[in-house]
C-alpha cells in the first residue's frame, strides 16, 4: 500500500488529524480527523504493509482480537482509498 | 548610491537595501521604517538582473491573473512573479529565508512587495508569527478579524462595521500579522502590505477573536469546533508547506493560536444585521 505524497501526521488541539503539507498535496484542502487506533494504523502503513500485516500488528499493540483487528484495518484501509489518500 | 532603510513589522526588522529611487515606491513602508538595528530579514535590490542559470520551478499558484512561482536556483529557494502574463521580478532566497536578493522586472513595485511578503513570512514561520491573508478592524481596543477565500466578502463586511459598529476602525485589509506571545495571547498588527485598499498602520491589538465568513442568504454565526478552526485558519495563512521547518513552525503557531482565541463561522449577507450580528457575538 502507498500513502499519499505530502501528508502530515499532526497533533491539533490533542486530536490526531492529516493534514497535505507536502509538494503532492498542498491543495489537498481537507483535514482528516483519526482516533487514536486509526492514527497507530497510519503510522505503520508502508508500501510493504498489507491489510494481514497491518492487522496482525493491531493484534500485538493493542487486547484485540484478530478478526476485530482485521475488521478495523480492513474498514480503515477502504475509508483512505475512499479518500484517496491511500493507494492499494 | 545605495541606501539601506529598516523596517519593524510586528517586531521583526527587515533591512532594505536599494538604489535611493526605488524607496519612492515604498510609501506603504514608511509608518514602519525604523532607526538601524538588527535586521531578521535582509532585502538587496538589483534591477533587470536576469533569472540565474539552473532555475527550477517546483509550485507555482495563480491568483486574479497574478502568479507566484517557487523553485529553486542552486539548491536555494526562489521565486518568479509575473501578473497578466508578464514577468514582475524575481527573489532569490538563503535556506532560511532571512537573506534576499531581489531582482526588479517589469512591475517593480509587485516585486517588491511578493519580496517583501513572500521573506516576512517564511523567515519568521518558526517564530511565532503568521502572515494572513484577511481584513481586521480594531475597537475598544481590541482586534477583530475576518477570512475566507477571495471573493467571499471580507473587505465587505470591514465595510459594514466602520459604518454601523460604532468605534470601529480599519487596521488592515489584506495581510495582517498575528504574534502569539510567551503568555499565549495573540496580538495583531498592521502590516505594509493591504491589498487594494491603501491602510498601513503601525499599530497592534490583542486579537479578541477571528471570524471566517460564507455567504449565505441569511445570517448565521456559531462557535467553530477546534479542528475546524485550525483547518479555517490554516488556509488563510500564507507559507510554503512542502519545507518541513516551515510546516512544523506554522503548525506550532496556528494550534497555539486556535487553543487560545475564539473562531467563528459566520454565514452571512452583505447587510447591516451581519455586522451587528458579528460585533455582538465575539
Amino acid at each position: 500500500m502507498k500513502k499519499k505524497d505530502g501528508l502530515v501526521l499532526r497533533d491539533v488541539c490533542g486530536e490526531k488529524v492529516l493534514v497535505g503539507e507536502g509538494l503532492g498535496a498542498v491543495d489537498f484542502g481537507r483535514l482528516i480527523s483519526l482516533n487514536e487506533t486509526a492514527a497507530w494504523v497510519w503510522e505503520h502503513l508502508d508500501e510493504t504493509a498489507s491489510i494481514d500485516s497491518l492487522a496482525q500488528a493491531l493484534c500485538q499493540e493493542y487486547d484485540v482480537s484478530p478478526e476485530v483487528a482485521r475488521q478495523d484495518v480492513e474498514r480503515l484501509v477502504g475509508e483512505w482509498v475512499e479518500a484517496g489518500v491511500v493507494a492499494q | 548610491m545605495t541606501t539601506t532603510r529598516y523596517y519593524s513589522v510586528a517586531h521583526h526588522v527587515m533591512a532594505l537595501t536599494a538604489e535611493e529611487e526605488v524607496f519612492s515606491l515604498l510609501g506603504n513602508c514608511d509608518p514602519f521604517e525604523v532607526a538601524p538595528a538588527e535586521p531578521l530579514i535582509a532585502l538587496s535590490i538589483r534591477s533587470r538582473v536576469p533569472l540565474p542559470e539552473g532555475w527550477t520551478e517546483e509550485w507555482r499558484q495563480e491568483e486574479e491573473g497574478e502568479e507566484i512561482v517557487c523553485g529553486h536556483v542552486d539548491g536555494h529557494p526562489a521565486f518568479v512573479f509575473y501578473s497578466h502574463g508578464k514577468r514582475a521580478g524575481w527573489a532569490a532566497c538563503s535556506k532560511d529565508y532571512r537573506q534576499v536578493r531581489v531582482s526588479l522586472g517589469d512591475l517593480p513595485k509587485l516585486t517588491l512587495d511578493n519580496a517583501m511578503m513572500i521573506s516576512y513570512a517564511l523567515a519568521t514561520a518558526s517564530a511565532d508569527t503568521l502572515l494572513f491573508h484577511a481584513s481586521v478592524v480594531n475597537r475598544d481596543g481590541k482586534g477583530y478579524m475576518f477570512l475566507g477565500p477571495s471573493g467571499t466578502g471580507k473587505s465587505t463586511h470591514t465595510r459594514l462595521w466602520l459604518k454601523y459598529v460604532q468605534g470601529s476602525r480599519l487596521l488592515n485589509d489584506d495581510n495582517p500579522v498575528v504574534r502569539i506571545g510567551e503568555d499565549g495571547k495573540a496580538t495583531v498588527y498592521g502590516s505594509p502590505w493591504s491589498g487594494k485598499t491603501p491602510c498601513y498602520v503601525n499599530e497592534e491589538f490583542p486579537l479578541a477573536a477571528l471570524v471566517r465568513l460564507e455567504q449565505a442568504p441569511y445570517n448565521a454565526i456559531q462557535r467553530m469546533r477546534p479542528i475546524e478552526a485550525y483547518a479555517a485558519l490554516s488556509s488563510s495563512v500564507s507559507g510554503k508547506r512542502w519545507d518541513r521547518s516551515i510546516a512544523d513552525g506554522l503548525h506550532h503557531t496556528l494550534n497555539a493560536l486556535t487553543a487560545g482565541t475564539g473562531v467563528w463561522q459566520m454565514e452571512c449577507l452583505p447587510d447591516e444585521a451581519a455586522a451587528q450580528m458579528t460585533s455582538s457575538t465575539i
